[in-house]
């Protein structure tokens, strides 16, 4: 009775105590976000018919998720042998970002994630002229400029890392996928701030930007690796097995 | 845990495929015209039967649409964008009449590569002769694949 008693005291010491040794700290910044995108100022100086200004900010809610709002401005003219067409607009994404390291890699430093956002593009769209022709000869008419409202949803993944104190910078794919193009099934945009190309259901783009970054908290984060885990399991285990055999 | 490097080669490969598809350059290869769309029946066995011959020109044009052709199912009819009606001289097999077609135009986005088209309202249509008899089957001139009228002969 004297040995069962002692087994029993062993355990409780032994359980809390693996709990306490296995137990990893890491002091995660939370941060506020402020950036610019130097890829649309960037495409303009290949593309002076393409000019885009676009920035974010963002709130860490936890190491794992920050929220995010995303503003920009498109002035954009496009010419082909049968139509000129220009676009012009603000418009604003607004989303969560998912950090996918842990935050021991991570530190507040690196981030490697997917961000998903709801975009609304207020534009005015123009056709200034366009020309279309068949049996009866061509016919050269216009299309005035109409204010639209476009919608559309995002999957962003990418990647940012720390380059100096407190100053990051980073990349992010943007997949995107039109919900509306606000200008009817007839005259679609064929281009609209924050989405691009209206006249496809799916478009692509990319985002690269330098990013301010100001730490409002400390969070402690409490990581449990799984081998120190298994490990006071396999002494509970073990110890159970003894007082069996006793 | 998978490594970060694993992330960045997913990305990576993500990166260039959004870049090859945003830079491909782009090439037109949708109908770039709204035609009237015309089936033709048998006036006896009231089933689809095409011509032996067609012929058809639009009224004071010189150049042919079709010129005596056989087995056309349908027959293509471009409307004119620049005005409300235009009129088409329509041969088949040797029995002759005028079609006028009423209707209205509006613009409508092919695509960014293709540019505009005009799509059509038809309202209505007259024969000068009656030679045949004519059904308004959908009013929808578009480069979709839709009957828009059937010529009994």
């Amino acid at each position: 009775m004297r040995r069962i008693s002692a087994y029993f005291i062993s355990l409780l010491i032994l359980l809390p105590a693996g709990n306490l040794f296995s137990q990893d700290t890491v002091f995660f910044p939370l941060k506020l976000k402020a950036g610019i995108d130097i890829a649309g100022p960037g495409i303009y100086l290949s593309d002076r018919n393409n000019l885009s200004f676009e920035g974010y900010i963002s709130f860490d809610k936890s190491e794992k998720m920050a929220y995010v709002l995303e503003t920009g401005y498109l002035n954009y003219k496009y010419s082909q042998y049968n139509y000129d067409y220009t676009s012009k607009g603000a418009f604003a994404r607004v989303g969560v970002d998912f950090n996918l390291l842990k935050p021991e890699t991570s530190l507040g430093k690196y981030w490697a994630g997917i961000g998903l956002r709801y975009g609304m593009s207020l534009f005015n769209s123009e056709t200034p002229s366009f020309q279309h022709e068949n049996y009866w000869g061509t016919v050269t008419s216009s299309i005035t400029s109409k204010k639209a409202i476009g919608h559309f949803i995002e999957v962003a993944p990418g990647v940012k890392t720390e380059i100096f104190r407190n100053f990051s910078m980073g990349w992010t794919i943007r997949l995107k996928l039109l919900i509306s193009g606000g200008a009817g099934r007839d005259l679609k945009p064929i281009y609209f701030p924050g989405y691009g190309n209206g006249g496809k259901r799916t478009a692509a783009g990319i985002s690269y930007f330098i990013t301010w970054n100001i730490p409002y908290k400390t969070k402690t984060v409490i990581t449990k690796p799984e081998v120190v885990a298994e490990e006071a399991v396999e002494t509970e285990q073990k110890t159970q097995t003894t007082n069996t055999n006793f | 845990m998978r490594k970060p490097g694993h992330y960045f080669s997913v990305l990576l490969i993500a990166l260039g495929s959004a870049f090859i598809i945003s830079c491909t350059p782009g090439a037109c290869y949708e109908e770039t015209n709204a035609y009237l769309k015309a089936t033709f029946y048998s006036n006896k066995s009231k089933e689809k039967n095409s011509p032996d011959s067609l012929t058809l020109i639009g009224l004071n044009k010189t150049e042919k649409i079709y010129n005596k052709e056989s087995g056309i199912q349908p027959a293509f009819f471009p409307l004119d964008a620049s005005s409300e009606s235009c009129t088409f001289v329509i041969k088949i097999n040797n029995v002759t009449d005028t079609i006028q077609f009423i209707y209205s135009s509006y613009p409508h986005l092919i695509s960014k590569e293709c540019g505009y088209t005009f799509y059509h309202k038809l309202d209505t249509f007259y024969l000068s002769r009656n030679a045949f008899y004519v059904y308004k089957s959908s009013n929808n001139v578009t480069t979709a694949n839709e009957e828009n009228i059937r010529i009994f002969y």
